[in-house]
């Protein structure tokens, strides 16, 4: 049994003009909690709807454990939903709800009985197995909504934004339940979303997603750290990013002319940077250091505070440079307790040329 | 201010008046179906059920009443099936030529009965089927069939537009899904299309007189009494027509809010 | 990422066709009106050039009866008379339903609208042939209402066989459907404008000509073209309350068609009450939805 579980091989989609996905080759791995993630209309609704037969390919294929999805009919994959609104069967009471997959796979009715039940009880939800959808929270009716897509164990699950709807502290229980369930079942986890927080909470790889195609693939942590380029870099966190010409090269540093002042970035192995480039690099806002006086070594940048954001141990700060560049630092409240930051008269932001990583833009 | 509330009284003065013109007819059919004069005046006759016996006795009427119960239960279920379609297709596709489609499902109404009944009767006379029971039926499935699709259109309107790929996601094909999920939630649309296009077609006859020939239905009986002279035995077939009609729709709103109580569990 | 596997075949993409799931819902209304709806209608134009001889109709293509329809001055007063009732009572009906659609739009709960809706849609089951036969006995020169009014001196007044009773009859026939029509286009108004309105200081009377008809328009003047459609078309009114003479256009075929079996010539007046329904719609509907440009 192979890794890999399902294959994207150079699918467009296009509805008339226009091309809702471009050419987009992806790989879900046999386990994994795969999030699709990305602004309104970058596609990734699109391209979980193809998954489940929903939309066609307008040209290449998808494979599941190597055979061909394409002349396969929605009804007859094995990919249930989870969907946005839902989409409970009003008519049908919890229980009759979750039977369905297995009444249509012409699973007897005791049995199909059973193991909804079984179901009910393991979301939690078991005293409602005989009410009426409409009676039930918003909390409760998830949890159908999941019951019935994984009665038929299915080998993968999909999400489109399942949590959308939710208010924000059932958000983070349902989150908690999502990633416990895919752990214990151990079944592929293919899960739709615009909320970086979601995404990054949940997935092991996050697919990001604009305009149709993939700007970057890989595991939460990675993404962070490393966005491939600006799209990323904007979309995925509070981050720092500044550009400017390559003034000139030395050992392993680039120094960059940006408008903030000339501030060194490493370039590692990189031999592609030269002098007179135009480049992008991202520092994480969580990798600057704040002070009264500017460090012994490494960037630094006069600064002066516009406001802060306090939620707990963390702090961001917002702030601006002379020329008017803003950054962004996150500091725990701990670091901060030896700076009066109304009082001081001189604050410098400074961090290492390591810590700064450069962005190659999408032509 | 006094001025409001003098405008607020009369408003609903003319309200009651407005409700007491049109229910003066029928208040007033209901009335003289049960006294004994002939020609009813003020002051108003005995209390009498001689036109009842009169047509319970009547062997025309029966045979016109059986017509109509056929008539009526047949439009009711070929109407209900096309409109359902129309309206199931209205919903679930889009294509070229759209707009013309659903015009065309749509027009009877706009035409004015008599004009359809002339051509109707010329048709089914040009295609041999003039006097027939059955060209009565489908006269009376063209007039109706746009009532039934409106209704349940509007019921389609109210559902989830995830539901059907829902149920084809969960292992259900079209036509499954069809018959699991589309049909039990139109429901009750279905029962009230079903119930109204029987009571339409129960009392129509301006088409019906034209094409009926010799099978006539209720109402072509009471244009044939009406037309010969004064006779209550209209008013007491009236009474009963109206009791039909208002005990269907009745019997379609308690089907229809019984299911809704019972929070639509499937038997 | 691993280059694209080299094995099974690609599947092709699959070309959205229309399947017989989808033609078994779309067809039947399409055979069923063709066959049944349009058919009928196109027979009937083309009849309107067919011959009558002996009695039996006969195929051709002959613009006999245009001619003689047409130039017949009984087929013009009979136009004029069914246009000028029709028009009498649309204005009538939309007048009088005013003000009722009015106070069940604004000046009631939404309970008892949805009740007042409910009652007058129950006329819609009743036979409309028994309440005009009601109201031939009501009316009736030794009816009711005439042995009410001699109490107070007055009558009694013939009210049958008149304009007056087809007047009362089509106001039977319509005025429930238009009170409805009206009343749902009116609650449909927003209110804030009306309460901008009056804010500004536009009295009750005038905002109501000069805010909530023109907002409402649309719906008001479908009411009014449904009315006048019906009218246009009813035969029962102005035969059993109207005296039949003059006829109107709707009796006019009924005549030509039962006593006279002239089947071609009923199709002639038929075809005209068309043209003249289809003329009134459109350019009622160009009304309802002319912008105005300043």
């Amino acid at each position: 049994m192979s890794e890999v579980l399902v294959v994207f091989d150079d699918v467009v989609k296009r509805f008339g003009e226009f091309a809702a996905v471009k050419r987009m080759s992806l790989e879900i791995r046999r386990g994994e909690f795969l999030a699709l993630m990305g602004p309104s209309g970058c596609g990734k609704t699109t391209t979980l709807r193809m998954l489940a037969g929903l939309e066609l390919p307008s040209e290449g294929d998808i494979t599941l454990e190597g055979q061909s999805l394409l002349s396969v009919r929605p009804h007859e994959r094995d990919t249930p939903m989870v969907w946005q609104s839902l989409a409970l069967f009003p008519f049908l009471d919890v229980r009759e709800n979750v039977e369905f997959g297995l009444k249509m796979r012409g699973v007897a009715a005791d049995e199909r009985r059973r193991r909804a039940e079984d179901w009910l009880d393991r979301l939690g939800i078991a005293e409602f197995a005989r009410r009426n959808v409409e009676q039930l929270s918003g909390g409760q009716r998830q949890r159908v909504a999941l019951a019935r897509a994984l009665v038929t164990e299915p080998q993968i699950l999909l999400l489109d934004e399942p949590l959308s709807a939710l208010d924000a502290h059932l958000v983070i229980r349902m989150q908690g339940v999502l990633t416990r369930l895919q752990r214990e079942l151990g079944i592929t986890f293919v899960y739709v979303t615009h909320s970086q927080s979601e995404a990054f909470a949940m997935a092991d790889r996050v697919v990001i997603m604009s305009d149709g195609e993939i700007s970057q693939i890989g595991a939460p942590r990675d993404i962070y750290r490393t966005p491939a380029n600006r799209f990323v870099a904007e979309f995925v966190g509070r981050n720092n990013i500044l550009s400017g010409k390559v003034k000139r090269l030395e050992q392993n540093d680039a120094v960059v002319a940006t408008p903030a002042g000339a501030l060194k970035v490493s370039v590692g192995e990189d031999n592609s940077i030269s002098e007179g480039d135009e480049i992008s690099f991202v520092i994480a806002a969580d990798l600057v250091r704040l002070s009264q006086e500017p460090p012994a070594e490494g960037n630094a940048v006069p600064v002066s505070l516009i406001s802060e954001e306090f939620i707990g141990s963390v702090v961001t700060l917002f702030l601006e440079s002379d020329d008017g560049t803003e950054f962004r630092a996150q500091l725990q409240e701990r670091e901060l307790a030896d700076i009066d930051l109304k009082a001081a008269k001189e604050l410098y932001l400074s961090w290492p040329p390591a810590s700064g990583h450069i962005l190659v833009d999408r032509i | 201010m006094t001025s409001d509330r003098a405008v607020r009284w009369f408003l609903r003065c003319y309200l009651a008046l407005l409700f007491l013109f049109v229910f003066a007819p029928i208040l007033a059919s209901v009335v003289f179906s049960f006294n004994s004069q002939r020609f009813p005046t003020i002051p108003l006759g005995s209390f009498s059920l001689q036109w009842y016996e009169a047509i319970l006795e009547d062997p025309d009427v029966w045979d016109a009443v059986r017509t109509s119960i056929i008539v009526s239960i047949s439009t009711a279920c070929l109407a209900t099936f096309i409109g359902f379609c129309t309206a199931y297709t209205d919903y679930r596709y889009g294509f070229r030529f759209k707009g013309a489609y659903l015009a065309l499902a749509l027009l009877p109404p706009t035409i004015p009965l008599i004009i359809l009944a002339l051509a109707m009767l010329a048709w089914f006379s040009r295609i041999g089927a003039s006097g027939q029971v059955w060209s009565i039926i489908i006269a009376h499935t063209v007039l109706c069939s746009p009532f039934a699709m409106a209704i349940i259109r509007l019921r389609l309107q109210q559902m989830d537009r995830n539901l059907e790929p829902a149920a084809w996601n969960l292992g259900a094909s079209e036509w499954r899904g069809m018959g699991q999920v589309v049909l039990p939630f139109a429901r009750p649309a279905i029962i009230s299309a079903l119930c109204l296009t029987a009571a339409v077609s129960f009392d129509e006859f301006a088409v019906a007189w034209f094409v009926s020939g010799l099978n006539k239905t209720v109402p072509v009986i009471i244009l044939e009494i009406v037309t010969g002279n004064i006779d209550p035995q209209v008013n007491a077939i009236g009474t009963f027509v109206f009791i039909t009609s208002i005990t269907l729709v009745v019997i379609a709103q308690i089907l229809i809010m019984a299911r809704e109580s019972k929070g639509g569990t499937a038997p | 990422m691993a280059d694209a596997p080299q094995g099974p075949v690609r599947g092709k993409p699959a070309v959205r066709r229309l399947d017989g799931y989808a033609l078994f819902f779309r067809l039947p209304i399409i055979f069923w009106q063709l066959l049944f709806f349009v058919g009928p209608l196109i027979f009937m134009i083309a009849m309107s050039f067919f011959l009558v001889k002996n009695y039996r109709m006969v195929e051709a293509f002959e613009f006999d009866n245009w001619a003689k329809m047409l130039a017949r001055g009984y087929f013009w007063d009979s136009y004029l008379l069914t246009f000028g009732l029709a028009a009498l009572s649309t204005l009538v009906v939309t007048t009088l339903a005013f003000p009722a659609s009015y106070a069940l739009a604004f000046k009631v709960s939404p309970g008892v609208r949805r009740w007042a809706i409910f009652f007058l849609i129950v006329p819609f089951f009743t036979s409309y042939l028994v309440r005009t036969f009601s109201w031939y006995v009501i009316l009736a020169e030794s009816g009711p209402i005439n042995a009410v009014l001699s109490y107070i001196g007055l009558g009694p007044y013939i009210m049958l066989n008149t304009k007056f009773g087809t007047i009362v009859g089509y106001m039977t026939l319509t005025l429930p459907l238009v009170v409805i029509l009206q009343t749902l286009s009116l609650s449909h108004v927003d209110r804030s404008l009306i309460e901008a309105a009056h804010n500004l200081g536009c009295g009750r009377m005038r905002t109501v000509f000069t805010v909530i008809v023109p907002l409402a328009k649309v719906g008001l003047i479908i009411g009014a073209v449904f009315c006048f459609i019906l009218s246009f078309g009813d035969f029962v009114s102005p035969y059993y309350l109207g005296g039949s003479k003059p006829p109107t256009l709707p009796i006019l075929i009924i005549d030509t068609t039962k006593s006279g079996q002239q089947w071609p010539r009923a199709a002639v007046v038929a075809i005209m009450m068309m043209a003249t329904l289809l003329t009134v719609a459109f350019a009622a509907i160009a009304l309802a939805y002319r912008r105005r440009v300043r």
